[in-house]
C-alpha cells in the first residue's frame, strides 16, 4: 500500500511554490511536482518591479529567491510528469506513466502554457479524435490512423499504433530525428483543421490534407480540463471560486490557471489561498472519520 | 458488474434503463473509472450495470461506434439516450444516470 498525501501540489512557479510553504507551515504531508527550474516563464523575465519587497530584480534572481528559500524550509520538487488526475471520490488518483500517486486533496498550479486545440479537436473528441494512442489503438484496426507528435514519446506510441493499423501517418510538431517504422509515413506541414460529419473524415494541413479515420493528438503540456477529467472550466482557464476551490471537493487551483491578470504575486497569494483551502478541507475529511 | 458480450449485448439492454462501461484490460483510465461504477452499481438500484471487453467482443465496439475507452452508453429499451467519452468523477456519473431515471 503507497503512502497517501495530505496534500499534492502540481506546478512549481510562484502559485505551486507559495501554496507548497503554506503546507510545510500547516504541517501538512505533501508533495510538490514541477522541475528544478521552478519556472521557465519566470526565469526568462527581463525585469521585475512589481514583486512587493524585492525591487529591481530580474527573473534569474528572483528564481533564485524563491530557491533559497524553498531550500530553507526543505521542501523538495518532484521531477515527474503527471499525465492524469483523477478523482476516485475521497481521494485523487495521479498518474505518472504506469506509476500511481495518492492524495487526500490536490493543488493545480500548473501555470498556462499548453498549446490551443487545433480547430475541430473538441468536436470530434471521442468521434476520431483522442489523447491516449495506445487505450485505443485497437479499436482502429485495418483503418487509417494520425498520431499528431509534438515531442519524442509519441513516436514510441507511433510506433506501437502502427502495428495494428492499416496505415499510419505520423505528423512531427518539432525538428528532429524520427526513430518510427518503415511502414509510417511522415507527414509535413502544420494542421489546420479535423473535419467529418458523425466521425473524423479528414485532416486538413497546410500543405494538403489525408483521409483518416482517427486522430491523436500527442502533447507536451496538457489543458486542465484533460489533465482532470470533470473539472469545470471557463473561458480557457480553470474555474474557482474566492478560496480557490474548483467544482471537484478537494481539488484547489491557484495562479495563470485560474484566469488573468498573469502576475507573479497574484498568482503567489493564491497559492497561499488554495493551501490554506486545502488544510482546511483536510481538517473535515478526518473529522468526518 | 455483470459482464456483457457481443451475443447478450442486445438482451441485456433491451428492458429499462442499462449503463453499460466499454472498457479494456490495457486502459489505464478504464482502470480507474471501474471501482468508481463498481460502487455506483451498489448504491443505485433504479438501472442495471454492466460492461463489456471490447478486446473480447470488437462488435460490439463496432455497432455502437465506440472510438475511445472508456466510454459509458446508456441505453433505455434497447436504445442509446446518452454517452460519457473517458473517465468521470463519481458525482458527475451520478448526475449523468439521474438524468435518465
Amino acid at each position: 500500500m503507497g503512502n497517501r498525501y495530505d496534500i499534492a501540489i502540481i506546478g512549481s512557479g510562484p502559485a505551486g511554490l507559495s501554496a507548497a510553504l503554506n503546507a510545510s507551515i500547516r504541517n501538512k504531508n505533501f508533495i510538490v511536482f514541477g522541475n528544478k527550474d521552478l519556472s521557465t516563464k519566470v526565469t526568462r523575465a527581463p525585469k521585475v518591479n512589481n514583486y512587493l519587497g524585492l525591487y529591481g530584480v530580474d527573473g534569474k534572481e528572483l528564481k533564485e529567491r524563491f530557491k533559497t528559500h524553498i531550500d530553507s524550509m526543505g521542501i523538495e520538487i518532484v521531477e515527474e510528469r503527471i499525465n492524469a488526475v483523477y478523482a476516485m471520490g475521497d481521494y485523487y488518483a495521479l498518474m505518472v506513466n504506469e506509476k500511481i500517486y495518492e492524495a487526500s486533496s490536490i493543488i493545480l498550479a500548473t501555470g498556462i502554457e499548453y498549446t490551443k486545440p487545433i480547430k475541430g479537436e473538441a468536436e470530434f473528441l471521442g468521434r476520431g479524435v483522442g489523447y491516449c494512442a495506445t487505450c485505443d489503438a485497437p479499436l482502429y484496426k485495418d483503418k487509417i490512423v494520425t498520431v499528431i507528435g509534438y515531442n519524442k514519446e509519441a513516436e514510441e506510441e507511433a510506433n506501437f499504433v502502427s502495428e495494428l493499423t492499416e496505415k499510419l501517418y505520423y505528423l512531427p510538431m518539432y525538428q528532429g530525428e524520427y526513430d518510427l517504422k518503415d511502414d509510417i509515413e511522415i507527414l509535413k506541414g502544420r494542421p489546420l483543421e479535423i473535419i467529418g460529419s458523425d466521425f473524423v473524415e479528414k485532416l486538413i494541413l497546410t500543405t494538403g490534407e489525408v483521409v483518416t479515420h482517427g486522430v491523436f493528438v500527442l502533447k507536451d503540456s496538457i489543458s486542465p480540463g484533460q489533465l482532470v477529467p470533470g473539472i469545470e472550466m471557463e473561458e480557457g482557464h480553470i474555474k474557482v471560486d474566492r478560496l480557490m476551490r474548483t467544482n471537484l471537493p478537494g481539488c484547489f487551483a491557484a495562479g495563470d490557471c485560474v484566469g488573468k491578470p498573469y502576475q507573479y504575486i497574484k498568482s503567489a497569494g493564491e497559492g497561499n489561498i488554495a493551501s490554506l483551502s486545502a488544510a482546511s478541507y483536510l481538517d473535515k475529511l478526518s473529522s468526518k472519520k | 458488474m455483470r459482464e456483457i458480450n457481443d451475443s447478450s449485448l442486445i438482451t441485456e439492454v433491451s428492458n429499462g434503463v442499462t449503463l453499460v462501461d466499454f472498457w479494456a484490460t490495457w486502459c489505464g483510465p478504464c482502470k480507474m473509472l471501474s471501482p468508481v461504477l463498481d460502487e455506483l452499481s451498489k448504491e443505485i438500484s433504479d438501472i442495471k450495470f454492466g460492461k463489456v471487453n471490447v478486446d473480447e467482443n470488437p462488435q460490439s465496439a463496432e455497432q455502437y461506434r465506440i472510438a475511445s475507452i472508456p466510454t459509458i452508453l446508456l441505453f433505455k429499451n434497447g436504445e442509446v439516450v446518452d454517452k460519457i467519452v473517458g473517465f468521470r468523477p463519481k458525482a458527475e456519473i451520478e448526475q449523468f444516470i439521474k438524468k435518465h431515471v
